[in-house]
């Protein structure tokens, strides 16, 4: 077994010993798009407007909440790290012989393959239950995407994870950066409409790229001069990401 | 012969918010011929584990080189991991895992094929006494049992060098025993064997070469003979009186013992100085009364230890 898979078994391994926190990570994204999807579409009564296109809020959101399951699911991965630092693993296998980019590239492997799921579920859940008109011939597009974005959250959360040694710390900035993430994007709501400094915020965050990438994927909308600089910037962010996160292991101890 | 571990003039500096700088190594250097069996030894912030750290890769020296079978573990760190086993002082087990899986799990992280490490699985938990429980969480385990299983771990691999960091920590003496015996066994078939120890005895009985750190610094290094020859000023006496009456402790009061144990017509006794003098006062003593017994030997480890250690401050 080489250096990836071993880890990416070993991460299998250790989340199905808790067959309830993979089974929310799976069901939370379908509760959020039935509660609010529906509640929000019945109360807003006009449909949000997309590069000239018009659709119902549910069919707006469910890319929002593809959003939502990679970043939880790197959130709760990224967290594993506490976990480990507390049964002195971390720093066993700092002397394991594997890279520092194969550990975080082993520990994301097998909670990548829980984000496509949880994104298929999302998406078969909104086209059978919720009418959404869902473009299958673009699920190649949203599981790369799906791929990349959980990456590179994870990336992102492992430095953090990685550096800080109190829970509370991290789950404060987890906490931050779930508010500021999400509501400074495109994940709720069109950013046509919103004030300028809002919208400038909002294309800063690799969220919006993600969501409009997945926008695209799932309901085939977008200007594609557009989504061309999102998807690089996301990859970039992403690479960054595990550039920081492998500098962070580096200086781990 | 092939070096294992080379170190040169290792040292490594914390900087930390709330002091100033901590030197937890200062210019350290060592070499560990393959095959052997070398113990560093040392007080708590002695700097063994940070030794350790640095030749496990986990942490950078801030000056100098250390090398494992010729890789520099800052350079070629990947290529150096390869040729070792560590077990760090700190318990390290995969807590929601069964023992199983954890053997199972580090063997593959270590590039064993699905086949081997099943194989090896069973002759390693035979070994450390785990067969029956291969399959409960660690987390159920008490302390010592995860430390079993920690040092359980590096069998199921045939890596060139173990380093062990206080590994026995927290063992069963039976565990420990068998431990020590698995150690020398590995030796004796060419691995190199890396051990840090507060517990001299261990070191006595195991190591080949010995390394006495205090603050970071080398206090003394070489086999237990030359340790031995290095503290020759210091003798350990055993003597046995004929007469039980006499009041010992002030008959021997001359010698200055360093260390003074009396019990009935028996005396136990460290004493530090010149071998001559402590020849003609024992002499003298035999003139006032009858020793039937006497003995006069070389310092334990642990006197050397202390002594060095007790010198520097």
């Amino acid at each position: 077994m080489n250096g990836v898979s071993a880890i990416f078994y070993r991460d299998y391994r250790q989340r199905m010993t808790n067959i309830g926190f993979v089974f929310w990570d799976l069901l939370a994204p379908l509760a959020y798009l039935t509660l609010f999807g529906v509640g929000f579409e019945r109360m807003m009564g006009t449909a949000p407007v997309v590069s000239g296109e018009s659709f119902g809020y549910t069919a707006f959101l469910v890319p929002g909440v593809l959003g939502m399951v990679t970043f939880s699911v790197a959130m709760n991965t990224s967290w594993g790290f506490f976990m480990d630092k507390e049964s002195g693993i971390f720093y066993e296998m700092l002397t394991y012989p594997i890279t520092r980019p194969q550990i975080l590239i082993g520990k994301i492997g097998f909670n990548v393959l829980l984000a496509l799921l949880g994104s298929v579920l999302v998406v078969v859940l909104g086209r059978v239950a919720l009418q959404v008109p869902v473009r299958w011939d673009l699920l190649p597009v949203q599981s790369v995407v799906i791929v990349i974005a959980t990456s590179g959250w994870f990336f992102l959360f492992s430095t953090f994870a990685i550096a800080l040694n109190r829970m509370d710390a991290f789950n404060t900035v987890t906490s931050a950066a779930y508010i500021l993430l999400m509501f400074f994007s495109s994940m709720f709501y069109p950013l046509d409409d919103v004030p300028a400094w809002f919208r400038f915020l909002a294309y800063l965050n690799p969220m919006t790229w993600q969501v409009d990438l997945l926008r695209f994927a799932v309901l085939g909308v977008g200007t594609l001069r557009v989504l061309l600089m999102e998807a690089a910037a996301l990859v970039a962010f992403a690479a960054v990401c595990l550039g920081f996160a492998v500098r962070t292991l580096n200086r781990a101890n | 012969m092939t070096n294992a571990i080379e170190v040169e003039d290792l040292r490594k500096s914390y900087v930390s918010k709330a002091a100033a700088a901590v030197t937890a190594l200062d210019g350290v250097s060592f070499t560990v011929p393959a095959g052997h069996i070398y113990g560093l030894l040392g007080p708590n912030g002695a700097g063994k584990s940070t030794t350790v750290k640095i030749l496990g890769t986990i942490a950078s020296s801030t000056s100098g080189h250390a090398r494992i079978f010729g890789f520099d573990v800052a350079r070629a760190s990947l290529d150096a991991r390869r040729r070792m086993a560590v077990v760090l002082q700190q318990t390290a087990s995969e807590n929601l895992l069964t023992i199983q899986d954890n053997l199972l799990i580090y063997a593959y992280l270590h590039g064993v094929s699905r086949h081997d490490a099943r194989q090896r699985v069973k002759h390693v938990a035979e070994e450390f006494e785990i067969g029956a429980r291969l399959n409960d969480t660690v987390q159920e385990l008490s302390l010592g049992t995860k430390r079993r299983i920690q040092v359980a771990k590096i069998f199921m691999l045939d890596t060139p060098l173990i380093i062990l960091d206080e590994a026995t920590t927290g063992m069963d003496p039976l565990m420990k025993r068998r431990v020590m015996e698995r150690l020398r066994l590995e030796a004796r078939e060419g691995r190199t064997i890396l051990l840090t120890t507060q517990v001299l005895s261990e070191a006595e009985e195991l190591c080949e070469t010995i390394m006495i750190l205090d603050k970071g610094r080398t206090m003394a290094s070489g086999t237990l003979q030359e340790l031995r020859k290095r503290s020759a000023q210091i003798f350990r006496v055993s003597l046995s009186f004929a007469d039980s009456t006499v009041n010992l402790e002030g008959l021997l009061g001359s010698l200055n013992a360093a260390e003074l144990q009396v019990k009935g017509r028996n005396a136990e006794m460290v004493i530090h100085g010149e071998q001559a003098s402590l020849l003609a006062k024992l002499a003298e003593i035999s003139r006032t009364v009858t020793i039937q017994r006497f003995e006069v030997r070389g310092p334990t480890l642990e006197e050397i230890f202390m002594n060095l250690v007790e010198e520097s401050r």
